[in-house]
């Protein structure tokens, strides 16, 4: 089954518009939603979460339509947003207790487990916490209540690299089970790269590319040659180049390079930049 | 709505404090002396305020936002902020109901009609205090929704003293001071339920952006 499933969506707002979004995440996945800001990656979330209203598309989630009796879809689903909304008078012992009240499936044990692990004091306000505790709580409520889906929204940013390690090994831990899902959005594309099976690029609200990341990595290289050699090849498979006094950097498609050529792996910051300026 | 409620209660705990407070004192005065009306009538508006001042802390701190996020629909959002100010308003007439009895046994002066028409009289502020304020904040936002209330609030008292005015040599003297203000108190809780009717319908169309 597929975690979720997004097609033709659409919504305009005045000066910026998400144009027909098409993208499927199967469960057992992790899909890492890339984009710069304002590319559309909070607008998608909140439009999954019927946040916002959709112009036109559908949108299923865990095979539901995200429309007919959210209220039960959405107790299968975690959702970390950038910032997390918790009252800042309530301490974490407080915020377990109206979340017991609040998921069927609240499992407390569970909940006092990840505070442990992450270091969280149960007693202290919300208020006084680092932006990196906050975001800790909002992941440990997220994975307190048995949910099949994770929806993440730039929930690495602002952590320093410890604490997102910490996060991104437990993200690998919950999709170990085949049933969970995780969507992730981040502009920081080098944590999504550690983590996710497939990648969605945003920009402007168009979606560039909706694919594998292995794929991906294996479709493209770094060739690292002089002009001369670079303009033996089929144009179309030069994606981008880098001229230099020392030679030519070009990102191309590993099958158009004759045996020989020495490439390098690409990235897919490298891969997201070329192509958010293509697409200028 | 349980875990909603919960919040709330745990908020007005830490937010309210000095409301719960001017509630005490203001009855304790109303106690020691029973002709000063406002200080009857002010306990119940503040317990009418309780839901919007939780709101205005729920805005601030993006729950708004965040309880989009969890399984619950805007209906139980908005339900549970007119609940809270039921429940608050409700302590609060029993308070000083309680009281004025104390107040009337006390001077030997039990009055059962009088009580009466307090209670009626303080339902109807009170039901007033929070349902006119919370539609335009569910609506607009607490910051927008606070202006669009003075606006409203302007136009209500403007056209009161209009038609009042314009009516006034016409007014029924038969009318008697106590039916009209269980008119009134009715008038009230119906405001109320189209209150939280609006509420519903205005947070259901709001957009989380």
């Amino acid at each position: 089954m597929n975690a979720l499933e997004i097609r033709d969506l659409t919504k305009k707002f005045p000066g910026f518009s998400l144009d027909h979004l098409s993208l499927t995440l199967p469960s057992g996945c992790i899909m890492g939603l890339i984009g710069e800001n304002g590319a559309g990656k909070s607008t998608t979330i909140k439009l999954i979460l019927d946040m916002l209203h959709k112009d036109s598309g559908t949108i299923k989630i865990l095979g539901k339509d995200n429309q007919k009796d959210l209220r039960l879809i959405k107790e299968d689903v975690g959702v970390v947003l950038d910032e997390v909304g918790l009252p800042e008078c309530l301490n974490a012992k407080q915020v377990g207790a109206v979340m017991r009240h609040t998921f069927r499936n609240w499992n407390m044990q569970t909940y006092q487990h990840y505070l442990k692990k992450l270091s969280l004091p149960d007693q202290k306000p919300f208020k006084d916490f680092s932006r990196g505790m906050k975001m800790k709580l909002g992941i440990a409520i997220a994975l307190s209540h048995d949910c099949k889906l994770l929806i993440l929204d730039e929930a690495t940013s602002g952590l320093d690299p410890v604490v997102r390690d910490e996060v991104v090994e437990l993200f690998s831990e919950f999709t170990r089970d085949e049933s969970h899902a995780i969507l992730i959005s981040s502009h920081i594309v080098s944590d999504l790269e550690k983590l996710c099976d497939y990648v969605a690029f945003l920009k402007n609200g168009r979606l560039l590319l909706c694919e594998e990341k292995d794929q991906l990595l294996a479709e493209y290289g770094i060739l690292h040659c002089t002009q001369e050699q670079l303009a033996e090849l089929d144009p179309s498979a030069i994606r981008h180049k880098k001229e230099s006094p020392y030679g030519v950097e070009a990102i191309v498609t590993r099958s158009a390079v004759p045996v020989g050529m020495q490439l390098s792996p690409v990235s897919i910051e490298e891969l997201f930049v070329i192509m958010a300026k293509e697409a200028n | 709505m349980k875990g909603l409620l919960l919040k709330d209660f745990y908020m007005a705990t830490k937010y309210c404090k000095v409301f719960i407070a001017m509630v005490f004192l203001f009855l304790g005065v109303s106690v020691a002396n029973s002709d000063m009306f406002f200080f009857l009538v002010y306990p119940c508006m503040l317990a009418g305020i309780i839901p919007v001042t939780l709101l205005g802390y729920d805005e601030r701190n993006k729950w708004l936002e965040y309880s989009g996020t969890l399984p619950y629909t805007k209906a139980q959002i908005v339900s549970s902020k007119y609940l809270v100010g039921l429940i608050a308003q409700v302590s609060v007439l029993i308070l000083t109901m309680i009281a004025q009895a104390i107040s009337m046994h006390v001077n030997n002066r039990i009055d059962m009609k009088s009580l009466l028409i307090l209670l009626v009289t303080l339902v109807a502020m009170s039901c007033f205090s929070s349902s006119i304020t919370l539609p335009f904040m569910f609506k607009w936002g607490v910051e927008k929704g606070r202006i669009a209330y003075y606006f409203m609030i302007g136009f209500i008292c403007g056209g009161a003293l209009f038609i009042s005015n314009l009516f006034e040599d016409q007014l029924n003297p038969v009318i008697q001071l106590n039916s009209l203000l269980f008119i009134v108190c009715a008038i009230a809780i119906g405001i109320y339920a189209l209150s939280w009717y609006l509420s519903i319908r205005f947070f259901e169309k709001r957009e989380m952006r």
